[in-house]
């Protein structure tokens, strides 16, 4: 019903215009203590295109998103949304509720489902929010909260029609496969109706015939629905083949933008990923195996102290992982 | 050198394996029989400070201690040995589900009729069992079933559905109470007007929202424990200055409240002080009527909003929930509740002090819920009622001192054993399962209470 059904001709690929923003940050700082986790990243999305996001563990690219859906409170930088039906909308410091009702979907690297509730409910539960039914209605049976109730099941199949879970409305969140568990969460996201949906890993610990899946999935609701994508991935072959454009971090900077393969050729890109010669196996896997070793793994002179740097790193991510734990979400971590 | 060697493997691998004593199985024998000694301990013979050794000497060569241990032993063995014959019969009776059993569950499940039939015949019995009942029974039924049963119905909405520790719950039904008592021009303060009970009940409501959501609004963002210790200060505050305030209150002593009355001019009615019966009534109305509401809640968008955000509260939030607001509402919603009840009490004992909302009858509350199944509405019901009722019925049995020492020893067996309750709801004890398979995060009212049932 509410499926914003936009199939432009040509798709919304080759309508992504470099000028219409959706998401627009710039200078997002955001610091754990004395671990900067992200360092004046700027991130430009155009209305209608996928974007991914790539780097090495513990680049911030979680924390990108974290910060972009309000789950952290940047100390610094702006982050302006811009909806399709006009106006702008500043989302740093926004409760992670009020973000998502804004039209910024997301789901989770470590998949947050509520397992003990069935698909479906997990899918009603996201179309419900949109929906004004009060407790008082619901506790008296009024008209509205029926129609309400009903309308957020018709969404509900809807959705999960549209990811393909159709058959398995009745399982458990908990029981489902992994691969379902991803898509699933794509549908609770995608339920509240997002304009951008911010994609947080969700090939990982899929099997290769669910990432054929996932891909196309990606690119339906890309092309179908017209939502934009943000896209935090590490398997590089889904990247280069789904993203229009991709955007490089590393220690939470910004060290490259632009298409997948220009972004492969990038010096910075191929020593953030290898490293310096002395480049470990430690940097991650899956990058280095399409085109960029040949000229890569000598390029660069071993000026960078990686190994120094990259802890710090780390403990910049776990401390984020670790706030997001104790705090209540939209709390500052100040 | 190899003789060494092989000595070290084997210590290895001695300090690698488990004890037998430190099998989960052993250790609730233990568990079991430890509690058997002290309720021995607890329920015999008292101590004195001439002899300071007498109560144990006493205890422990007397034959309860024997009774106890065959006691704890025979539930442990039952519990251990017998369950998994049972649950296998029972799956393997798989085909006795799908037949005569199978074919129950669908003729409830498919028929209306059916399922009103079986609420009408409950619903009757409700009403005409009570009335065969002594007097005694009637009014331990009224005075404290009903209330309770009130009261643990809208803590379930709190800590079943919204997952929240509310360890002072009580204090709710003490607004409640003193609302009656101030309303109907009973408190040493004067009310603008007075009123009839009835009518004080829905300001009685309003009264406990605003003071539920005046506790819930700078304390929802504690989690867990921290908000359990936040909401037992406020029991304190509460009943303290219920005590402190005599001028206002009555403090310990007390005040003394109308009953309910209705005189709507061409009829009218006045509950007695003698017989309990119309109370129950009303009571039960009362109770219907919650329930009747609270299980729309629960199958509707706001009890599924409250199990995403007791499941997964980062998730909830990012799927637009806004949790502040649900929270805030099962806070208030539960509180309401409890302010019913606390009318209904005010009205039916006709008199009140401070000593009426004791911080024992917020912990109380808790272990109706948890007992009887937190989340599930039928659980909770036949929790409160058995373990208000229990007391009472070994008044007659045993040293009434000794009841709730009966009442802790049948929870501490609960948790071991049935930690999701006697009915528990489905949800909860799914939650209950993967949290402890280790599949997701228990909260603070999921969390196993220890070791796995084998």
């Amino acid at each position: 019903m509410t499926v914003d059904v936009r199939k432009e001709e040509g798709g919304p690929r080759a309508a992504a215009d470099p000028g219409d923003l959706v998401l627009d940050a710039s200078g997002i700082t955001l610091r754990f203590g004395g671990v900067t986790s992200l360092d004046g990243v700027e991130l430009g999305m155009r209305r209608g295109e996928i974007l991914a996001v790539i780097g090495p563990n513990g680049a911030g690219k979680t924390s990108l998103f974290n910060s972009l859906t309000g789950a952290y409170v940047p100390q610094e930088g702006r982050i302006t949304y811009r909806p399709r039906a006009g106006g702008e909308h500043e989302l740093r410091g926004r409760k992670p509720y009020r973000v998502n009702r804004l039209g910024v979907a997301r789901t989770f690297q470590n998949i947050r489902l509520f397992s003990a509730l069935t698909a479906l409910e997990n899918v009603k539960i996201a179309a419900e929010t949109r929906l004004k039914a009060g407790p008082v209605s619901v506790m008296l049976g009024l008209p509205s909260a029926r129609r309400a109730e009903r309308r957020s099941d018709e969404r509900a199949h809807e959705v999960l029609d549209f990811v393909g879970l159709a058959g398995k409305l009745n399982e458990l969140a908990g029981s489902l496969s992994y691969g379902d568990q991803r898509r699933l969460e794509i549908a609770r996201a995608l339920a509240t109706d997002p304009q951008v949906l911010l994609l947080d890993e969700p090939a990982a610990g899929t099997n290769p015939t669910e990432k054929l899946e996932l891909e196309e999935l990606i690119r339906r609701i890309n092309r179908e629905l017209g939502v934009s994508v943000l896209l935090i991935e590490h398997d590089m072959r889904l990247v280069m083949s789904v993203a229009d454009r991709v955007m490089v971090l590393n220690f939470g900077r910004r060290i490259a933008e632009g298409t997948p393969s220009a972004v492969q050729q990038d010096p910075a890109v191929v020593q953030a990923y290898l490293g310096a010669p002395a480049a470990d196996a430690a940097s991650d896997d899956a990058a280095p195996d399409e085109g960029t070793a040949p000229d890569g793994t000598t390029a660069r002179g071993g000026t960078e102290p990686t190994d120094a740097r990259v802890p710090s790193a780390r403990e910049g991510e776990d401390a984020g992982t670790r706030a997001a734990r104790n705090e209540q979400p939209g709390e500052e971590p100040k | 050198m190899s003789a060494t060697t092989s000595v070290n493997v084997r210590t290895a691998r001695r300090l690698r394996a488990e004890r037998w004593y430190q099998r989960p199985r052993w250790r609730r024998l233990a568990a079991m029989v430890a509690l058997a000694v002290t309720m021995t301990l607890v329920t015999g013979a008292q101590g004195s400070h001439q002899d300071l050794f007498f109560a144990l000497e006493e205890n422990l060569t007397g034959v309860a201690l024997w009774v106890w241990l065959a006691l704890a032993v025979a539930v442990w063995a039952g519990r251990e040995f017998l369950t998994p014959q049972v649950a296998s019969a029972v799956s393997g009776s798989r085909a006795l589900a799908s037949g005569p059993l199978g074919r129950v569950r669908e003729v409830w499940r498919a028929d209306r009729r059916v399922r009103f039939g079986v609420l009408a015949v409950a619903a009757a019995l409700a009403v005409l069992v009570p009335s065969g009942l002594d007097r005694y029974w009637q009014t331990v039924l009224v005075d404290q079933i009903a209330i309770f049963v009130l009261v643990a119905v809208g803590l379930n909405v709190v800590i079943g559905w919204a997952g929240m520790l509310d360890l002072g719950f009580i204090a709710f039904f003490a607004i409640g109470a003193y609302s009656a008592a101030y309303w109907t021009g009973a408190l040493p303060v004067q009310p603008p007007m007075v009123l009839n009970n009835f009518a004080v009940i829905p300001i009685a409501v309003v009264t406990c929202l605003v003071a539920g959501v005046l506790l819930g609004a700078p304390t929802l963002r504690l989690r867990g424990d921290y908000l359990a210790i936040v909401t037992l200060g406020f029991h304190e505050i509460v009943y303290l200055s219920a005590k402190n305030l005599a001028d206002y209150t009555g403090g310990t002593r007390g005040v003394k409240v109308d009953r309910f009355a209705v005189d709507l001019g061409f009829w009218s009615y006045e509950w007695g002080v003698v017989d309990a019966m119309p109370y129950y009534y009303l009571l039960l109305a009362f109770v219907a009527v919650v329930v009747f509401l609270f299980w729309r809640l629960e199958h509707s968008k706001v009890g599924r909003a409250w199990t995403a955000i007791r499941e997964d509260e980062v998730a909830a939030a990012s799927t637009g929930v806004d949790t502040v607001r649900y929270k805030l509402m099962a806070f208030a919603i539960g509180a309401s509740t409890s302010g019913v009840a606390g009318v209904a009490y005010a009205s039916k004992v006709g008199y009140i002090n401070s000593e009426n909302f004791v911080i024992l009858l917020s912990v109380l509350v808790l272990a109706y819920v948890i007992f009887g199944g937190m989340g599930s509405i039928p659980g909770v019901l036949f929790g409160a009622a058995f373990l208000v009722w229990l007391p009472e019925a070994l008044r007659s049995l045993v040293d009434p001192k000794d009841r709730y020492m009966y009442l802790g020893g049948l929870l501490v067996v609960m948790m071991i054993y049935r930690p999701q309750g006697v009915i528990p709801s489905r949800r909860r004890s799914r939650e209950l399962k993967l949290a402890r398979s280790g599949e997701v995060e228990g909260d603070g009212t999921t969390e196993p209470a220890g070791g796995r049932l084998s």
